[in-house]
């Protein structure tokens, strides 16, 4: 059963993307920075390491091949595992479309756009996750 | 009494009157005695001839006048003085004796006169004077009856005999007793050779057909009869009255044969014609019923039979409505006479009969309507035909004038004889079109291809969809289609061109803006999804170099390159974020934006570019325009675009530039005007795809007005642009919609004024 508890920090951050080579420079940017990583390389499979497993947080590609996409994945997550709620931060390729841009200004979800400097993207992580 | 019988008889008057004035001298004691006859005026004198020699003619005037003057039966008067009658051995007359002798009526006869010696008449004398008197009268009387007898028959045998009919009298025994000079001379002899003639010596002349020995006669039991007798060529109408001769056993039959041939024939030929001819006639009464019609007048009204029409009372069926009848009346009597007068009846199916009428009233004494006569005829096929006619005429006259088309009709000259109401509401004037030739309307470049078309629709072949640039009555010139058709005459030959010419300026335009946004939609959404892929691997670049730029391991000479490709990887960032602009996928922010703010802000940017390389800029904007509904910072970048262009193109000429900037409200949008004298565009259809550019390589992405268009695009206003027509260089025209509330507040203003 998964706990009620508060995110604890020391959990892995859930990396949900399906380009290999975005997947490798994430990790390595988040791992040199102390921050341990678990990817999924889809939507779906990312739903289902959130079902059976304990994360700090959820960095999610929004345009993704497959069934599950990354508004699904934060709709899943705001209504499954809400503790998560706060906790993700969104990859968009191109300017989202208006129905994403809608949930982004919904939600107040922070959103980073690729192409992004490492800098851009720790700094987001650290305010949205904390520091590891 | 025997006088009276005497003269009776007596043909000889002269004779008699001597006879008795002498008797009645010798009875009387006279030495003289005379009859003074009265005839008119005149008085004639008849006295014994053994004793003229003793009457002077002056006694005689005087005896003459003394008779006329005398109003009395009987007078004595004495002779005037040296007028004694004196014949030898006898007594001399002193006296005369004067007797009127009067008609039965009491017309005045004549008068005897008696010449005597002695004065006084005894009772005796008196009583025979008297005697003789009514003697005298009865025989005057008797003869002149007598004599008029005689007259009349002479006369009665003169008019008969100037009869031209044929007249023959037989008796019993069908022996000719008379026939009239006409009869006879036909035959060559007198009328008395004739007389004692048997009747069948007459057969030449005509023949009833009866075995009687008289050819004229057919029942002889019949006191009259009438019949038509012919010979080989001439017709007679025989009347035949039988009448008592003078004989009791006897009967005269007398014949009148009158020559009818002439009548005859005129009837005949007036019956044939009546009879043939195929306009209606008709012969009815005022009330309404036929007295006669021909053939065609039974055939035209679609009864049976002449009879059928003349039977019936058909009037009231006739007139479909009975006021139209009361109509026909009253012209008639008014003009008695009515031409080419316009009906509708019914025929006895009751189909309506539309005719043309020409009718004849004949009046009476008293000058009322007797009869009346037509002649009709059968326009009904006319009628509909022409209506049918009218009616096709109208359509295509509705046709002609209601087409959004301009419709010309050409000579094979090219002149222009006929241009239908769309041309005039097109703005032409008809002294304009009318009789001048239509090429010169038409752009001179095109001018070659129109003729060429001319000509060949002369030769009898269609032209379609010829599109040509046209002058319009404003000058301006439009894009028209044109087709062009031959008309032929009877001979089949072309006389005329019609030219059907519709000006789709409009239609082709939004046809160009169609294409051109659906070619932008594609390149949009190629742009979009080259986009997309691009940035994966971009990430990951710009993500390592970041990963290797941090890594103390990396030597600086390495770390020069990384920073160079980082420095690269960012610009294909730009790049790929500018594609994104123009594939629209950048969010609008829609607030109110006051566009000729906006311009000036941009203008700032670019004032000291401007100014230092001599560029002029007027602007002439609308201060009244409401704002539109838009994104200011991405409506900046596109004014910012736009203006960087001009700049560009007014530099490469070399000559002053000048950038003019207009804003004004258009419809439902704020439009924005940029005019620049400089380069103008080689391709204004490709100006906004991306990566076009007119510059030099290094000198612009060619995304900058690809981006523009996204924006405005995005706005849901529309961006073009065009080469200016005369004074060179290029115009970029911009909408962007007003603002909703704004466009509410200012319909409010407009219905409140």
């Amino acid at each position: 059963m998964i706990s009620e508890a508060a995110v604890d920090k020391t959990d892995p951050i859930l990396l949900i993307e399906d380009e290999a080579s975005v997947i490798a420079f994430l990790k390595a940017a988040l791992e040199r920075k102390g921050y341990s990583v678990v990817n999924a390389s889809s939507g779906a499979e990312g739903l289902k390491q959130l079902a059976g497993g304990k994360y700090s947080g959820v960095i999610s590609d929004i345009r993704m091949p497959g069934a599950v996409n990354g508004a699904e994945v934060h709709d899943w997550i705001q209504k499954n595992r809400p503790e998560l709620g706060a906790k993700i931060i969104l990859i968009s390729g191109d300017t989202a479309n208006s129905e994403t841009q809608a949930l982004l200004a919904r939600s107040g979800t922070p959103c980073i756009e690729k192409p992004f400097r490492v800098h851009q993207l720790i700094s987001i992580v650290e305010k949205t996750f904390g520091k590891p | 009494m025997e006088l009276a019988v005497d003269a009776a008889q007596s043909r000889q008057l002269p004779e008699f009157l001597e006879r008795f004035a002498s008797r009645a001298a010798r009875m009387l004691d006279s030495v003289w005695g005379a009859v003074a006859v009265f005839r008119g005026r005149e008085t004639d004198l008849y006295s014994t001839v053994e004793n003229e020699a003793v009457v002077s003619g002056a006694l005689k005037s005087w005896i003459i006048s003394s008779a006329r003057e005398s109003r009395i039966a009987a007078v004595v008067r004495a002779l005037p003085r040296g007028e004694a009658a004196s014949p030898v051995g006898q007594a001399v007359a002193t006296s005369a004796v004067f007797v009127l002798i009067s008609a039965s009526d009491g017309e005045r006869l004549g008068m005897l006169c008696l010449l005597r010696r002695r004065k006084s008449l005894d009772a005796q004398e008196k009583k025979l004077l008297h005697a003789l008197a009514s003697h005298a009268a009865l025989s005057l009387e008797n003869f002149r009856r007598f004599s008029q007898l005689e007259k009349s028959k002479r006369q009665w045998v003169e008019d008969i005999d100037a009869i031209s009919d044929y007249i023959v009298v037989h008796d019993r025994a069908w022996k000719i007793v008379r026939t009239n000079r006409s009869l006879a001379s036909h035959l060559g002899v007198p009328p008395v050779a004739l007389v004692g003639e048997a009747m069948s010596g007459l057969r030449q002349i005509a023949e009833t057909g009866s075995d009687l020995p008289c050819p004229f006669c057919r029942d002889t039991q019949r006191p009259r009869e009438e019949y038509v007798a012919a010979s080989g060529e001439r017709i007679f109408l025989v009347s035949t009255s039988r009448a008592p001769g003078v004989a009791e056993d006897d009967t005269r039959t007398i014949h009148v044969l009158k020559d009818i041939t002439d009548r005859r024939e005129a009837e005949r030929r007036y019956r044939e014609l009546f009879d043939s001819i195929q306009e209606g006639l008709f012969f009815a009464t005022p009330d309404g019923r036929f007295l006669d019609v021909n053939d065609a007048m039974v055939r035209m009204l679609g009864y049976a039979s002449r009879e059928e029409m003349l039977r019936a009372d058909v009037s009231p069926h006739l007139y479909p409505a009975p006021a139209a009848r009361e109509r026909f009346l009253l012209a008639l009597a008014e003009r008695g006479v009515l031409r080419n007068y316009e009906e509708t009846l019914r025929r006895k199916d009751g189909a309506l009969l539309h005719t043309l009428q020409n009718i004849t009233a004949v009046r009476d004494a008293q000058g009322r309507i007797a009869q009346i006569r037509g002649l009709m005829l059968d326009v009904t096929e006319q009628k509909s035909f022409q209506s049918q006619l009218q009616r096709e005429r109208d359509f295509n006259q509705k046709i002609l004038n209601t087409t959004q088309s301009m419709i010309l009709v050409l000579d094979t000259a090219g002149l222009i004889s006929y241009a239908n109401r769309r041309c005039y509401e097109a703005g032409y004037r008809e002294d304009e079109l009318i009789g001048h030739r239509l090429v010169d309307w038409v752009e001179p470049s095109h001018r070659k291809d129109f003729e060429a078309a001319l000509e060949t629709t002369a030769n009898g072949q269609q032209v379609e969809n010829l599109e040509l640039q046209v002058r319009r009555s404003d000058e301006s010139m439009g894009h028209f289609s044109i087709s062009l058709s031959p008309m032929r005459d009877e001979q089949s030959a072309v006389n005329n061109l019609v030219v059907v010419m519709t000006d789709i300026t409009d239609a082709v335009l939004l046809q160009a803006k169609l294409a051109h946004s659906e070619r932008m939609a594609t390149i949009g959404r190629l742009v979009s999804g080259v986009a997309h892929e691009v940035n994966n691997p971009l990430a990951a670049i710009l993500g390592f170099t970041d990963l290797l730029l941090e890594n103390p391991e990396v030597p600086v000479s390495a770390r020069e390159d990384l920073q160079i490709i980082l420095q690269e990887t960012q610009r294909t960032k730009d790049i790929v974020q500018d594609l994104l602009s123009f594939a629209r996928q950048r969010p609008v922010q829609r607030e109110p934006v006051q566009v000729n703010t906006v311009l000036r802000q941009t203008l700032k940017l670019r004032s000291y570019d401007f100014a230092s390389h001599g560029v002029e800029v007027t602007e002439e904007f609308d201060e009244t325009l409401g704002p539109a509904l838009g994104d200011a910072q991405q409506l900046q970048q596109v004014f910012l675009n736009i203006l960087n262009n001009a700049y560009d193109a007014v530099q490469e000429t070399g000559r002053r530039g000048r950038i003019a900037i207009r804003t004004e409200r258009e419809a439902n949008s704020v439009q924005v005007v940029v005019t620049d004298n400089g380069t103008g565009i080689a391709d204004p259809q490709h100006i906004f795809d991306p990566f076009y550019t007119t510059k030099q390589p290094g000198k612009g992405t060619g995304l900058g007005l690809s981006i523009c268009y996204g924006i405005v695009r995005a706005h849901g206003g529309e961006i073009q642009c065009w080469n200016n027509a005369e004074s060179g260089g290029s115009t970029f025209l911009v909408r962007i919609p007003i603002a909703a509330e704004q466009l509410a507040a200012l319909a409010a203003k407009e219905a409140g004024r």
